[in-house]
């Protein structure tokens, strides 16, 4: 099998695995109960909690769990959204955020809120002109990814952050960062609030937390009487949350020295499509090498995707929650339908050997030059 | 030249007859404070340098020392012609973006030419013909320049940063710190320490009235203060039976006298036990009834041993700006019970009398649990880094 499809999820690390089969065996109190037992959990809990509050050198309190990168984006929008709707209405997203945010944006335009959509520059990054020229007294908030989940654009949050309080010093920025860790360094200081997901770094699936800086505050989205955490109460979901915070750490190890690395490997595979005619390669600069897009303007990807299954070699389309449609942050840059209803992605790991790239080529090539050639021409 | 820390020392310079041994002590300090910071320490009675190739951590970490005057980041050369001094100080300067400045120069070596004001003075009119737009005054120039002359070298620095001031921990001998879980006794515990004095300290657990989360709250406020005590010890003591004993076979609004005068003799004989030569608590004036004067003078009269308050005169507010300004506020207001507030009477006598008091405490056999209290107690040494929980799972 050759996995290149670390975008849409990772295998969980045998560690990762081994600490969640102990934290289900050794601690079964409720983090929430005050025996003992629950005691030791919520030791357990405040260790793996601080853990992740120092690798980003945040507090603990700034940190809420939950079950996956969609609902802390949820979370996030609806939340500062009911927060500060007597403050503004407007909601300001880029044209290359992951489906979830899209889809709270037109529940929140479904109940009054207005809802603007930045351009990006050709290069993908953030057209910061734009930006200023909508960002209004009524805007509550700013959402932008820091790495988009189809192209791999990364963006400067930080001179995003500066451009939006400059403009208005009210306004809040959200950043998705669920593609961008354990690919690339990010700094939760640059934004207010910030998505991050655990089985995109080799965690378990299930679980994700939510960076709220403690100067923000949001309305919670559901009501209950845990004591952890009053965004997300309930008993926290421990071999989850202790899985996670072991991820994160790992994940946070030689991030240079893994992206030097898959930059070689994004290199080869880059020459290679670069030679063939109807293969386009969509990558600016700010393309991250974990994410490789390429449009088969021939082929149709899906058929592509399931010929290259029949070898064992596993990609996407685009992201995996918006299969079958078309790539909107290839559309957002390129603005050629055609480039963004062929895309492939493959994504690539520091787990991936070179071997496994040769053998991909290998089955890429004869997959293309059979589809290309079953295509009728026009 | 070498980059290095400068370090003057505060108080004690009044400290002219031991003052060598202040000086190793707080060497000590600052050593023991940069323990995984590959570092050197040389000191004379001027000033004490530390060399090392991490100058920022090692920063953040001094500044938590007590006894220090001022850290300063500077320039030490071997060289001690004036010309090439005052090249040195041009060519320090030019980076830095000021447009006022005062020079401040020390002459430890006095046989150097000319006087310390002789010697601002001509570094002054160099730094004005080398560098356009600069001007000195003398009161809150943009840039302090120090540069002092000492008899095997030249320091050369800049604006520096206050230290904690104070007396290096350890040289005015140690003290036993009754630590609840509140705001006051941490704070009292801090301003003990700045004074010179290496503190233990000891808590009162009363199991199961009061929750392991609130003897882990006291560790962590022990932690706390250990980054500026070194290691500290806790010793806790199970008072489960004594404070029993004292509500059942004491009239109620006597229990916290007795309660009060029960942990006077418990830290008392444990002190003694661990050669501190006074107790430390957070007591404040009139803060509660166990804290009228009244009450003081008969809790105090359990035992002979002095009691040093450093927080009685403060109003709560300030105590609470105390213990923000050191980081124990939060733990502090964590909502886990300590055993001084679990019984409490609605009415507790605040003019208690002797008679009565010694009356009540021939009521039961005080003694025996006084040292079976202290012979049992636990003593958890505490550090500045927690050793981490669960490290092998996270």
């Amino acid at each position: 099998m050759i996995y290149l499809d670390y975008s849409a999820t990772t295998p969980v690390s045998l560690e990762v695995l081994e600490t969640m089969n102990r934290t289900t065996k050794e601690f079964i109190g409720n983090a929430n109960s005050l025996n003992a037992l629950g005691i030791k959990s919520k030791e357990l809990l405040n260790s793996a909690t601080k853990q992740i509050a120092d690798l980003f050198s945040v507090l603990e309190n700034e940190i809420t769990y939950t079950s996956s990168a969609t609902e802390s984006n949820n979370m996030a929008l609806i939340g500062v959204a009911m927060a500060n709707f007597k403050k503004g209405k407007h909601i300001i997203v880029s044209k290359l955020e992951h489906p979830s945010i899209y889809a709270i944006c037109d529940y929140l335009s479904s109940i009054g809120f207005e809802i603007s959509y930045v351009n990006n520059d050709a290069e993908g990054l953030i057209d910061f002109d734009n930006l200023k020229s909508l960002i209004r007294p009524d805007t509550i908030l700013v959402s932008v990814c820091a790495v988009n989940s189809e192209v791999g654009i990364r963006q400067p949050l930080k001179l995003i952050r500066q451009i939006i309080k400059k403009e208005n010093s009210g306004t809040l920025l959200h950043s998705d960062m669920t593609q961008a860790i354990g690919k690339t360094s990010v700094t939760l200081h640059d934004v207010d609030l910030a998505s991050i997901s655990s089985h995109k770094i080799y965690g378990p699936k299930g679980i994700a937390l939510l960076y709220k800086s403690n100067q923000v505050s949001i309305k919670p989205l559901i009501y209950g009487s845990g004591k952890s955490n009053e965004l997300k109460p309930g008993t926290p979901a421990l071999p989850l949350i202790a899985g996670f915070s072991k991820a994160l750490r790992l994940s946070q190890a030689d991030l240079e020295k893994k992206e030097k690395y898959i930059s070689l490997l994004n290199d080869r595979l880059c020459k290679k499509f670069s030679s063939l005619p109807d293969v386009q390669i969509n990558k600016t600069k700010y393309s991250i090498p974990h994410i490789l897009n390429v449009s088969l303007l021939n082929i149709k990807p899906e058929t592509f995707i399931h010929a290259m299954d029949s070898e064992g070699i596993y990609l996407s389309t685009n992201t995996a929650c918006s299969s079958g449609e078309l790539s909107s942050g290839v559309m957002a840059i390129f603005n050629d339908v055609k480039r963004s209803t062929h895309t492939i992605r493959i994504s690539l790991s520091s787990q991936t050997t070179s071997e496994e790239i040769t053998r991909f080529l290998e089955a890429f090539d004869k997959n293309y030059h059979m589809l290309n050639s079953l295509v009728v021409k026009d | 030249m070498e980059k290095v820390i400068i370090i003057k020392y505060g108080e004690l310079s009044t400290k002219s007859d031991n003052i060598d041994f202040f000086l190793k002590t707080l060497k000590d300090n600052v050593r023991n404070k940069l323990l995984g910071i590959e570092h050197e320490i040389k000191y004379d009675r001027g000033r004490m340098i530390v060399y090392t190739d991490n100058i920022p951590e090692a920063m953040e970490k001094i500044k938590l020392v007590f006894g220090i005057h001022e850290i300063c980041i500077g320039y030490q050369y071997q060289d001690k012609d004036f010309a090439l001094i005052k090249e040195n100080v041009l060519r320090l300067i030019k980076n830095i973006s000021f447009a006022t400045f005062k020079v401040v120069a020390k002459r430890s070596d006095k046989n150097y030419p000319g006087t310390s004001i002789e010697i601002a003075k001509e570094i002054g009119s160099h730094i004005l013909k080398g560098l356009a737009n600069k001007k000195v005054i003398m009161d809150n120039p943009d840039l302090i320049i120090n540069v002092e002359i000492r008899l095997n070298d030249v320091l050369i620095y800049f604006n520096g940063e206050r230290g904690l001031g104070g007396y290096p921990v350890s040289t005015l001998g140690k003290g036993l710190l009754m630590l609840s879980g509140g705001i006051d006794s941490p704070v009292a515990g801090y301003l003990a320490i700045k004074r010179g004095v290496r503190i233990e300290a000891i808590y009162f657990d009363s199991p199961p009235h009061t929750s392991p989360m609130a003897l882990k709250k006291v560790e962590n406020l022990a932690r706390i203060l250990s980054k500026y005590n070194g290691e500290v010890r806790l010793h806790v003591i199970n008072f489960t039976k004594i404070q029993e004993e004292i509500i059942k076979n004491i009239p109620n609004y006597y229990l916290i006298t007795i309660m009060r005068r029960m942990m006077y003799q418990i830290s008392a004989i444990l002190a003694s036990n661990i050669n501190a030569h006074i107790i430390i608590n957070g007591e404040s004036i009139g803060q509660v009834a166990s804290q009228t004067l009244k009450s003081m003078q008969v809790i105090n009269e359990a035992i002979k041993m002095p009691v040093i308050r450093p927080v009685c005169t403060y109003d709560k507010l300030e105590i609470i700006d105390v213990a923000k300004k050191i980081g124990t506020y939060e733990t502090s207001i964590e909502p886990f019970e300590d055993c001084c507030t679990i019984f409490v009477p609605d009415h507790p006598v605040i003019h208690p009398d002797f008679k009565l008091v010694k009356e009540y405490e021939s009521l039961v056999d005080f003694k025996t649990l006084i040292y079976e209290a202290i012979k049992n107690r636990k003593v958890i040494k505490i550090n500045e880094y927690e050793e981490k929980n669960y490290d092998d799972l996270l």
